[in-house]
């Protein structure tokens, strides 16, 4: 189970990245986790929301909403999450670093 | 000619239904419930364009209400059945716009709602939406396919708005009910203060 793609949703108003299979996160670890690292977090129970620039929603299925047009800052909170979440990704990076 | 509410979401259908009957003579006054942190800022962008283009074409002042609806959709995820979420969610905007027709003066609700378009769209959930309000609810589009309503919105001038980028609503479950009974809906709606969650709402209600 990974994520594999990190793409402009249908409306192309966000990246979102989808597991293959769904994953089942613990969203009380994911919630701890955030605001150990100091972001400030939206518990609606089934889904976080992680206020700021960009604003990202993980699901507890592992679905992740980055709200952004830009793909190079998509791709680096995508990172930084899945390297504080400790989640399996195989996403090429969606911007090659000069 | 009559005074209603328009609930405007920044899709295609609602500017349509609100040239309908503003070509009528009727007055609008909108509502937007805006939906973020479940979406981003290009609904409420596209609500007020689309109000600049039936402004123009008509040349009213068509106030706009944005009431905030992300705390209720928090509430909601969190002590309610997520299946039946749309519905929960229609029937606070329902709710909302009709205490702001009452604070207008309107006597009558519009909207852009077709049948079948989506999953609070079917028969069952309008009507399971509908009964939270004793105002008459509009729908001048409910019989159109979205072929139509499409048709009529790049008429109008507002197609190419509604079709923006944009964040599609996050609080949408996977697999929404399509067929709800009122009694589930009122069971779930025991579980959650609905009249303190309005007057939250209603409070923070910002005239634009």
């Amino acid at each position: 189970m990974s994520y594999r793609s990190l793409k402009l949703c249908s409306n192309g108003g966000a990246f979102e990245a989808i597991p293959e299979p769904k994953l089942r996160l613990d969203l009380a670890k994911v919630r701890a986790a955030a605001e150990s690292s100091g972001r400030a977090v939206v518990d609606a129970r089934v889904m976080l929301i992680l206020p700021g620039e960009p604003e990202v929603t993980v699901t507890r299925d592992g679905k992740i909403v980055v709200k952004t047009h830009d793909a190079g800052v998509a791709d680096r909170a995508f990172r930084e999450l899945v390297r504080l979440f400790d989640l399996p990704s195989e996403v090429p990076p969606l911007v090659r670093e000069r | 000619m009559a005074k209603g509410v328009v609930l405007m979401s920044g899709g295609i259908d609602s500017p349509v239904a609100a040239d309908m009957l503003l070509s009528r003579g009727h007055e609008l006054v909108a509502v937007h419930m805006d939906n973020r942190p479940f979406t981003d800022d290009s609904p409420l962008e596209k609500v007020r364009d689309h109000l600049d283009v039936l402004r123009a074409r008509y040349g009213v002042t068509l106030p706009l209400y944005v009431l905030p609806h992300g705390s209720t959709q928090v509430t909601l995820m969190r002590n309610t059945d997520r299946h039946v979420g749309c519905v929960l969610c229609r029937r606070f905007m329902w709710r909302s716009a009709e205490k702001v027709a009452e604070r207008e003066g309107a006597t009558f609700l519009l909207t852009g709602e077709a049948l079948g378009q989506v999953a609070s769209q079917t028969l069952s959930n309008m009507r399971s939406a509908t009964v939270a309000v004793k105002m008459p609810i509009v729908r001048p589009l409910v019989g159109f396919d979205k072929h139509e309503i499409e048709e009529r919105a790049r008429a109008l001038g507002t197609y190419g708005i509604s079709t923006r980028p944009g964040l599609c609503c996050q609080a949408v479950p996977d697999r929404p009910a399509t067929r709800t009974r009122l009694v589930q809906i009122l069971g779930e709606e025991q579980k959650i203060d609905v009249d303190r969650m309005l007057d939250d709402v209603v409070r923070h209600a910002v005239l634009q």
